[in-house]
């Protein structure tokens, strides 16, 4: 017998955490940051659930996720590199501003 | 369905949110000693709410609990403290403080493979991007936050949603119909196969298509990051009088 209850716990919880995160910080790279974490937690919740499944399915997939995870962060911290160079800084706010 | 340990687990979930609130970056007045109270008081009432519901079942033992309770922590401080540096270290520590859980779901190289991946590969691009653009002393957009309140309240609903439903399901078909009810699961170990030659078969014959897609992925996004980096762009000085509009795009020659 397996308790998958705490994990789905734990892995909501550091999801939200992320989300908090991504939703109020004003810094690029700490966005980004918030969005590894959200990753963790669906990490965890894939494993769980494959765990209680019995079969090798959710590592599986959460291998691929940690690909993806790799190619996001190389791209986006490439991209955030970009945008200091432009304008000195790494305060979203200051890319806020769209016109039609 | 008992509705006062919900209603317990409601109000240990608020706390929780109300430290978030407190620790994230204000201007005016620190509130961070309180933001600590807090939550080092909703993380003790989560433990023995757990203790007290989740006590014997062979999910929740002490290593889950140290574990959980580290994770959960420093991903609290990688989203509120104020500087990057220390977000990014204190993200190893949520990455390590992960690897025993997935090792005691008996997914030991998914374990291994994260902390090489996300501790050694994913973090060291992060630090060195901090240290690229680190401005000298603590820049404001560090020191405020957007919304926190809201945020936080959103991140609250999520969570409330979510631990809603999984106390709504009912006992004999939920999952885990008042939190309680242990799932019956099958290891995977018993068939006498360890669980990384179970994870590679299944990755070199089930799943080989998606195996090369995501090799071809990573090329592209080289050749993008690449592509990215020998990029010029002009620089403007920050804070300036805003551009006119759909001029910055043009100005900046292809690559």
């Amino acid at each position: 017998m397996n308790d998958i209850a705490p994990y789905i716990i734990l892995s909501a919880l550091l999801f939200a955490i992320g989300m908090v995160g991504f939703l109020s910080r004003r810094n690029l790279i700490v966005i980004f940051l918030s969005t590894e974490i959200m990753f963790q937690g669906v990490v965890l919740n894939l494993v769980a659930m494959g765990r209680m499944h019995g079969h090798v399915n959710g590592q599986i997939f959460a291998l691929f996720l940690l690909s993806i995870a790799a190619v996001e962060a190389g791209l986006a911290l490439g991209l955030v590199v970009l945008l200091y160079r432009r304008k000195g800084t790494l305060d979203a706010e200051h890319w806020s501003s769209m016109w039609g | 369905m008992n509705t006062e340990w919900s209603f317990m687990v409601y109000a240990t979930f608020a706390l929780g949110a109300a430290a978030v609130y407190f620790l994230l970056p204000h201007t005016g007045r620190s509130t961070k000693t309180a933001g600590h109270v807090l939550g080092v008081a909703a993380l003790a009432a989560t433990m023995v709410l757990c203790a007290s519901k989740f006590l014997g079942t062979e999910g929740a033992n002490i290593f889950f609990y140290l574990s959980a309770v580290v994770a959960v922590g420093s991903a609290v401080k990688v989203i509120t403290h104020e500087k990057p540096v220390y977000s990014a270290l204190y993200f190893v520590l949520t990455v390590l403080a992960i690897t025993p859980l997935l090792i005691l779901q008996e997914a030991e190289f998914l374990a291994v493979a994260l902390v090489i991946i996300y501790a050694g590969a994913i973090l060291v691009t992060y630090v060195f991007v901090i240290m690229l653009s680190q401005q000298g002393g603590q820049p404001m957009h560090d020191r405020q936050s957007r919304e926190p309140f809201l945020a936080v309240f959103g991140g609250f609903v999520t969570m409330a949603a979510i631990a809603g439903q999984m106390a709504a399901l009912p006992e004999e078909k939920g999952i885990v119909g008042d939190f309680a009810v242990a799932a019956a699961t099958t290891a995977i170990n018993d068939r006498g196969v360890d669980n990384t030659s179970l994870v590679g078969t299944a990755m070199m014959t089930e799943y080989v298509v998606a195996f090369e897609v995501a090799g071809v992925l990573l090329l592209i996004a080289m050749v993008g990051a690449i592509a990215m980096s020998k990029k010029r762009v002009p620089a403007e000085t920050a804070l300036t009088p805003m551009p006119v509009p759909g001029k910055v795009g043009r100005e900046v020659e292809p690559f």
